[in-house]
């Protein structure tokens, strides 16, 4: 015991000399944090260069402003690539929207195309020869001036085979590149393959791609490799822009800050060159949650809000001064299909019973449950009130393509057992629903695990279903197992997805044609397997050779009658779109479909 | 080894549901040639085993391929993230050697007292604290506080500040990711300093040494702290395996720009030979910090090197 007593008390003394050192360094980590927060308030003022706009410059419809501002915006995920001809996600879409031009552009607001790098365009009287011509003194980021060669050599670009790439079926008519010519340095000349409706519009799809600075890339098949994040985190200023930004700086994981473009080619009604911000910056978050909490707590500009999120971010409103825009029902659909595909396995066995697969190619079994089906409950329950019910392919977010009297399954279990009766379905004595064979109607509805709101809407369906009889089970799959499921083996009965809709009907071909990919009732047809299909395929394809945009929509309208009498698709719901923007910007135009902030180049500063 | 674990990663990973063309084979205006076209690209048509087989080839020729989504090479990719990382793993390490030693010294000097127990029940508390809730706690507080930020390891203004203000705003960045990295450890680390100072303290060469008159500092310090610190040199080659390595949780919670992220990102895209990349680089430092470790210990231990 004692010479444990005698160290405890020379151990004060060690501990003293132990921790002289200890003690500096705790106080001096104390003065290093001092020194942060008092540096953390400083903003270095930036000196931005004017240049006179050119001559043919676009100018802005909308109220002038002055220079100056810093946009924050958050995004859950990062660009992979600043190269389009890589780019297949969103963030890097977006981030390369700002950046990169094509010759026209659409103004969501009037749902029209408007000119973009091209100024104007002729159509020959073959209507698929389109004359575009380019604007005078247009300049890239460098000041190099934009020509014809970098129409021609985009073009070139993105149908090379060396460089697969997502845009290319865009620019192709029934699987033919259009035939480009130069006509002169400032005209050039596309030929499409036949009359294309929406040809104007995905023309603009097309980046144009500054011609000096990639020429290198495109003769060495290097192309593909260029514009890559490492070279935009060593080298920003060699990604070449015609639109309103340019990269200043990437921090991967961190954020994007891009600066105004000093040779963009749009300016305002007072003769001062847009964009009117100083800085634009990208910053990374985690997901779409951490996203809404960043603006709900004043650290970002602007941000899309789902219906689920609205009632607890408007709270904060006031706080920090910002507005929550309803934009109506959203361009995204969500339906519930059965698998209607007849084929085999590998293994010779069907890939779906043979009962059931007559029971999902009857149409009033599909009808049957679409009146079986509460939307408003789905509704209420799931969205707190913030959503449309939906009947057909077209969501009435797409007003001018939207077909409002299509037929309607209003909710009403009277009238689907009434139709069940008449295709041979009768309850037992259990009041199960059983088809006329005795055989127990049940099926198995999947959805992918990640989205929370179609998890809740099927468990809504599968009480829907309950009331009629008929036993629902539900399985939640990770979104790839079920993308497998319903595109290679076929092995399922039910699903409930959605697609994000909106835009040209021509956009739909993957779906509607019996030929698609995405077809899911029964895909890749080698030709329709009903009479109905083939009716959509020839609308389908009617639609997209016609220019008098009426007939248009009087075909494609027609289109929404037949999925909506036939219901290979039973549309659920549409969730209402929210969008917040703070209130010191001006010149928002917020539009019911896509990007909030599309006109990002005409916002300012309120004074 | 490293055969055997990039042979297990790529075997799970090719067991994981979809591959990395599923997000878009999802949207509806992607063509089918499209699809086919990268799917020969990347090889997705081949059975995994003949892809494991490609990989190995080209990583027996240092070529650890391209990320899908990238399109740079992944050893790039790796080296624009291992800094932060490494940054982080090193300040937490010496944050918890710095904190641990002191406190395990001075509890094993005061064996019994409260002070004593208190750094007991404090580790053992925070022993049972997983990283991830520390982190989240960590985010809260600093999102309540507004004293720290809640992620990243710059501010927004970075690159218009000063050599001096870049440096004070990592530092910022970096205090609460790295006490939430070193806790655990602080813990770990001074409870077996603890143990050890106080086996030290009653072995013979301490009574030799009082009768020999030396000083309770010289003995406590120069000669009970050396022999009980040996143990801990050998986790130090373990804490170097982890510089890496460690950070996944906490970096995906605190949205910290390193490493951890990456990998995570690309699991999840199932951008395959970026995990295979972060992986072998974890299993190397694995192997290196053991190589480390025992040389660290044949330098401060003579007798492991007269035992030879």
């Amino acid at each position: 015991m004692q010479p444990t007593k005698s160290v405890e008390c020379d151990g004060a003394n060690g501990l003293r000399m132990f921790y002289s050192p200890s003690c500096a360094f705790v106080f001096a980590t104390a003065i290093l944090l001092a020194a942060c927060f008092s540096s953390c308030a400083r903003k270095e003022s930036v000196k931005r260069k004017h240049l006179p706009p050119p001559v043919e410059a676009d100018i802005s419809g909308l109220p002038p402003g002055q220079h100056g501002g810093v946009f924050i915006q958050t995004s859950p995920g990062e660009p992979n690539t600043f190269n389009p001809l890589v780019s297949e996600d969103a963030t890097s879409g977006s981030a390369i929207g700002l950046m990169l031009e094509g010759l026209t552009r659409y103004d969501p607001v009037r749902e029209k195309v408007v000119p973009g790098l091209a100024k104007s365009w002729e159509i020959a009287p073959d209507m698929r020869t389109h004359t575009f011509r380019l604007r005078e003194g247009v300049c890239w980021s460098d000041g190099h001036p934009l020509t014809a060669d970098d129409v021609v050599f985009s073009f070139a670009a993105i149908y090379d085979q060396r460089f697969p790439n997502r845009g290319a079926s865009d620019q192709t008519v029934d699987g033919h590149p259009h035939k480009i010519e130069k006509v002169d340095a400032l005209t050039i000349r596309i030929t499409a393959a036949d009359t294309y409706a929406p040809f104007l519009q995905t023309i603009g799809w097309a980046p144009i791609l500054p011609k000096h600075a990639l020429q290198k890339n495109f003769d060495d098949g290097t192309l593909m490799k260029a514009w890559n994040i490492g070279e935009a985190i060593r080298n920003p200023d060699s990604i070449v822009a015609s639109g309103p930004f340019l990269l200043h700086s990437f921090r991967p994981g961190e954020r994007i800050v891009f600066k105004p473009n000093p040779h963009y080619w749009r300016a305002d009604s007072a003769g001062k060159r847009l964009p009117y911000v100083d800085f634009v910056i990208m910053r990374f978050v985690k997901d779409f949650s951490a996203s809404t909490v960043a603006f709900a707590s004043g650290q970002c500009d602007a941000e899309s809000i789902t219906p689920d999120n609205v009632a607890w971010v408007k709270k904060s409103a006031a706080l920090h001064d910002f507005t929550i825009h309803e934009r109506g029902p959203s361009p995204n659909s969500s339906f519930i299909w059965f698998n209607q595909n007849p084929g085999k396995n590998k293994d010779g066995k069907p890939f779906v019973p043979a009962h059931k697969l007559k029971w999902f190619q009857n149409k009033k079994f599909r009808q049957a449950v679409s009146y079986g089906i509460d939307r408003r409950g789905i509704i209420d329950g799931v969205l707190f009130g913030r959503g449309t019910p939906l009947w057909g392919p077209e969501t009435p977010a797409n007003a001018k393509w939207f077909n409002p009297s299509i037929r309607q399954y209003n909710y009403s279990p009277k009238e689907a057992m009434k139709l069940l009766n008449e295709a041979g379905f009768k309850l037992d004595s259990n009041a199960r629903l059983v088809d006329a064979e005795n055989n127990p109607v049940s099926f198995a509805l999947n959805t992918n695990q990640e989205n929370p709101i179609r998890q809740n809407m099927a468990t809504v369906f599968r009480e829907n279903m309950k009331t009629l009889g008929i036993e629902v089970q539900l399985q939640f799959l990770d979104f790839g197992t079920f993308v497998s499921k319903i595109q290679d083996s076929f092995d399922y009965e039910a699903g409930l997805l959605g697609f994000t809709g909106g835009g040209d009907p021509a956009g739909g071909k993957a779906i509607y044609l019996s030929s698609g990919r995405l077809h899911q009732w029964n895909p890749c047809q080698p030709k329709p397997a009903t009479e109905w299909e083939a009716r959509i395929d020839a609308l389908m394809n009617k639609q997209v050779k016609t220019l008098d945009e009426n007939e248009r929509k009087r075909l494609w309208g027609e289109v929404q009658e037949i999925m909506a009498e036939e219901q290979p698709f039973i549309y659920l719901i549409t969730p209402n779109a929210y969008a917040g923007l703070k209130n010191k910007w001006k010149n928002i135009e917020v539009p019911r479909i896509g990007s909030i902030i599309w006109n990002l180049d005409e916002m300012f500063l309120a004074p | 080894m490293l055969l055997g674990i990039s042979l297990l990663v790529f075997f799970l990973m090719n067991l994981a549901p979809g591959d990395f063309l599923t997000p878009i084979k999802a949207q509806r205006d992607i063509s089918p040639e499209y699809i086919a076209s990268l799917e020969k690209e990347f090889g997705l048509n081949e059975p995994w085993y003949w892809q494991y087989a490609l990989w190995l080839k080209h990583v027996a020729a240092c070529d650890f391929g391209y990320s899908w989504s990238y399109k740079i090479p992944v050893t790039e990719l790796l080296a624009q993230r291992a800094p932060a990382t490494l940054l982080l793993s090193l300040c937490s390490l010496v944050f918890s050697w710095l904190i641990a030693i002191p406190l395990g010294v001075v509890a094993a000097i005061y064996k019994g007292s409260i002070f004593d127990r208190a750094t007991s029940w404090l580790a053992y508390f925070s022993l049972s604290l997983p990283e991830f809730f520390l982190a989240l706690l960590a985010v809260y507080f600093a999102a309540q506080t507004g004293w720290f930020p809640t992620g990243g390891l710059t501010s927004f203004d970075f690159e218009f500040l000063s050599l001096a203000g870049q440096l004070k705003d990592m530092a910022w960045h970096l205090v609460l990711p790295t006490v939430v990295m070193g806790v655990g450890n602080v813990a770990a680390l001074m409870r077996v300093m603890r143990a050890n100072f106080l086996d030290s303290i009653r072995a013979e060469f301490v009574t030799a040494a009082r009768s020999k008159g030396l000083s309770e500092n010289q003995i406590m310090f120069r000669h009970v702290l050396r022999n009980a610190i040996n143990p801990l040199i050998t986790t130090l080659g373990f804490s170097f395996s982890s510089l890496l390595s460690g950070a996944l949780l906490v970096e995906n919670v605190m949205n910290y720009p390193g490493l951890g992220q990456l990998t995570y990102q690309a699991f999840l895209r199932e951008d395959a030979f970026v995990v295979l990349g972060a992986v072998v680089l974890g299993s190397l430092m694995l192997v290196a910090g053991n190589l480390l470790a025992d040389l660290l210990l044949a330098w401060s231990d003579p007798r492991i090197r007269h035992e030879k």
